[in-house]
């Protein structure tokens, strides 16, 4: 039975993959798409990264603070040191994992509803510091005109993120795939184990042995980092920042949003979520409701937390089994 | 005199915050739900009284009954959404209504657009020269409406036969269930007054501050931190605790400049977390 799901999952994939991969070369006129399947991708990476503390059973309203400072890191050490953003952005990530370092030392005793307030709150730190510390990372003006990425040349081929849309989606697609392997390899992983034992009783797992207070501690930096470069790429991809927009709570839901409709406990989940709810929303709804299309987000995550509280790709291989 | 115009600036701040976050005391206190969305609430209700004040001609005073009647029928609303919640209870309801705060978000966003809107008022501000104090209308009407609600929930609390079944339900469900009490019917009396006081403290944030579909989250962080400086169920506190937040953060902006104010609030509720963990959990009322 397992062996059958697996196959028809990896099966599913692969078309999905391969879609993703060719059906730009079919499209005469793709930017749209390009943007939109971009962000796609660069949401799913976020949604993984998100669920890579989630696992442990913690719900994070703050990744933002995170995805923020990475971005900040990344973009001020570019402006200052003109360092390619290639090197920046693990800077930005290792800005957001400092950042997730503090988070364990201060919310180690914190569970449940009490972390998630507190995770909440915490963005407002370094998001106030920011804006009113104008000599250094000009407020809430934001910084503009952040250099985008060199183009990289592999002899003849060249591969410009800074030009290209279609460099940016397969460059994003790469990404997001490449954290959504490390996802699945946590999960597979001895450490995977762990981090569900801390999920599903703590006070059980730690007299089995398990190492709780380390499971959790790497989970939440290692997801500190990836977030943090997720807003770092984010900051040289889009050339623009300021604290509202990379501090907001839409960067902190989004993920939460994507994770939890797309299934928590798959290893595809975040990525499910993704490819689903946000083409519908950039495509379908923006035009429809230019305004607050937003609103689509708020009503999934209460559809899916009163009816399928497990996400849609647990339903799906529900569904899958029982033909 | 700066100084005392300050303290009475800081004290009508405080009451405004402890009227916004007696609605949420309440219902958490009684039911554990975490209301996220409570922000949003008041917003709504703000945006209603502006509504009814500017097409209608309605006089301010009598936007009042018309938004706490209102936001009644969608606090009962919420109880029914809130109660096919599966466990655990309170992460859950913390994220439903996370999803129900994104909602009213966008949704004012595109009923009210994105546009800064407030209720003027063209009373003229009481002067005492002597003192060079100025008290504006807008201040009275905070001071008194709060204190006059704050009294109101503590008489219905402490003094009637309805009160004592709901104060038992705060302190232990089970045990009040094995009492006799009907304990889902106190959530949805929770839930009703509760609706009242976010209807009442809605036409007052259109009067104090400027409404803005996305100013919603920092109302439900200020309620938290005094539901949870105050300690669950106890009524007096939250007038106490409402005070002491707008010193600290009159203080902070007086001191530091009105940037660092939202810092103020973050960090307040992240140290009452962590230091006041038992301010969450209902516990037993030693007095009495």
């Amino acid at each position: 039975m397992v062996s059958k799901t697996t196959t028809h999952a990896a099966v599913l994939f692969s078309i999905i993959l391969l879609f993703l991969v060719l059906w730009p070369a079919v499209l005469n006129d793709a930017s749209i798409y390009y943007r939109v399947m971009t962000m796609a991708f660069f949401y799913g990476a976020l949604a993984f990264t998100w669920n890579l503390h989630a696992l442990t059973g913690s719900i994070s309203l703050g990744h933002a603070a995170f995805f923020g400072l990475g971005a900040y890191g990344s973009a001020l050490l570019n402006y200052y040191t003109q360092t390619s953003p290639y090197v920046t952005i693990l800077f930005g990530g290792a800005t957001g994992a400092l950042y997730g370092f503090f988070w364990n030392i201060t919310f180690d005793k914190l569970r449940g509803a009490r972390l998630a307030l507190a995770t909440l709150a915490s963005v407002e730190i370094p998001k106030v510091i920011i804006d009113n510390w104008d000599s250094f990372t000009f407020g809430s003006m934001g910084l503009v005109g952040i250099n985008t990425f060199p183009a990289l040349r592999f002899g003849s081929f060249v591969v410009a993120p800074g030009e290209s849309l279609r460099a940016q989606y397969y460059l994003l697609l790469s990404f997001m795939l490449l954290i959504g392997l490390l996802h699945w390899q946590v999960i597979r992983s001895r450490w995977g184990w762990a981090i569900r034992a801390v999920r599903e009783d703590e006070t059980a797992a730690s007299m089995l042995g398990v190492n709780t207070t380390g499971a959790r501690w790497w989970a939440l930096l290692l997801s500190a980092f990836l977030t943090g470069l997720c807003g770092a790429i984010y900051a040289h991809l889009i050339g623009l920042i300021e604290p509202s927009l990379v501090f907001s709570l839409h960067i902190s839901a989004l993920p939460l949003v994507l994770t939890i409709f797309g299934g928590r406990y798959q290893y595809y989940g975040p990525l499910l979520g993704s490819l689903i709810l946000y083409p519908l929303d950039q495509l379908l709804l923006h035009s429809l409701i230019p305004v607050g299309h937003a609103i689509i987000y708020g009503l999934v995550i209460i559809f899916t937390l009163l009816f399928l509280p497990q996400g849609i790709g647990a339903w799906l291989q529900q569904r899958i089994r029982a033909v | 005199m700066i100084l005392l115009q300050l303290i009475l600036n800081a004290f009508s701040l405080g009451s405004f915050y402890a009227l916004v976050a007696l609605g949420f005391a309440l219902i958490f206190g009684v039911t554990h739900a975490f209301n996220l969305a409570h922000g949003e609430m008041i917003l709504l209700s703000g945006y209603l009284a502006y509504i009814l004040g500017k097409q209608l001609q309605l006089p301010f005073v009598w936007t009042l009954p018309a938004c706490m009647l209102f936001l009644l029928l969608v606090a009962v609303l919420l109880h029914e959404l809130l109660g096919r919640v599966k466990e655990p209870y309170e992460l859950n309801t913390l994220v439903v209504t996370f999803g129900l705060a994104l909602v009213l978000q966008n949704g004012m966003l595109i009923c009210f657009s994105a546009d800064y809107r407030m209720i003027h008022s063209s009373a003229s501000p009481f002067e005492f020269s002597t003192l060079h104090l100025i008290l504006t209308q807008t201040q009275i009407t905070l001071l008194s409406t709060s204190l006059l609600a704050t009294i109101s929930v503590y008489i219905l609390l402490r003094k009637s036969f309805l009160g004592k079944a709901l104060r038992a339900t705060i302190q232990d469900r089970e045990a009040a269930r094995l009492a006799g009490i009907n304990v889902g019917r106190m959530s949805v009396i929770a839930f009703a007054v509760g609706g009242v006081l976010i209807g009442l403290a809605g036409p007052l944030y259109a009067r104090t501050a400027y409404l803005h579909p996305y100013g919603g989250i920092e109302a439900t962080l200020i309620a938290i931190i005094i539901t949870i400086f105050a300690g669950v169920g106890r009524i007096r506190g939250i007038l106490l605790g409402g005070w002491a937040l707008g010193i600290a953060e009159s203080l902070a902006a007086y001191a530091l400049g009105i940037g660092w104010r939202e810092l103020v609030s973050a960090l307040l509720l992240i140290t009452l977390l962590l230091l006041r963990p038992e301010g969450i959990i209902p516990r037993r009322m030693r007095q009495s």
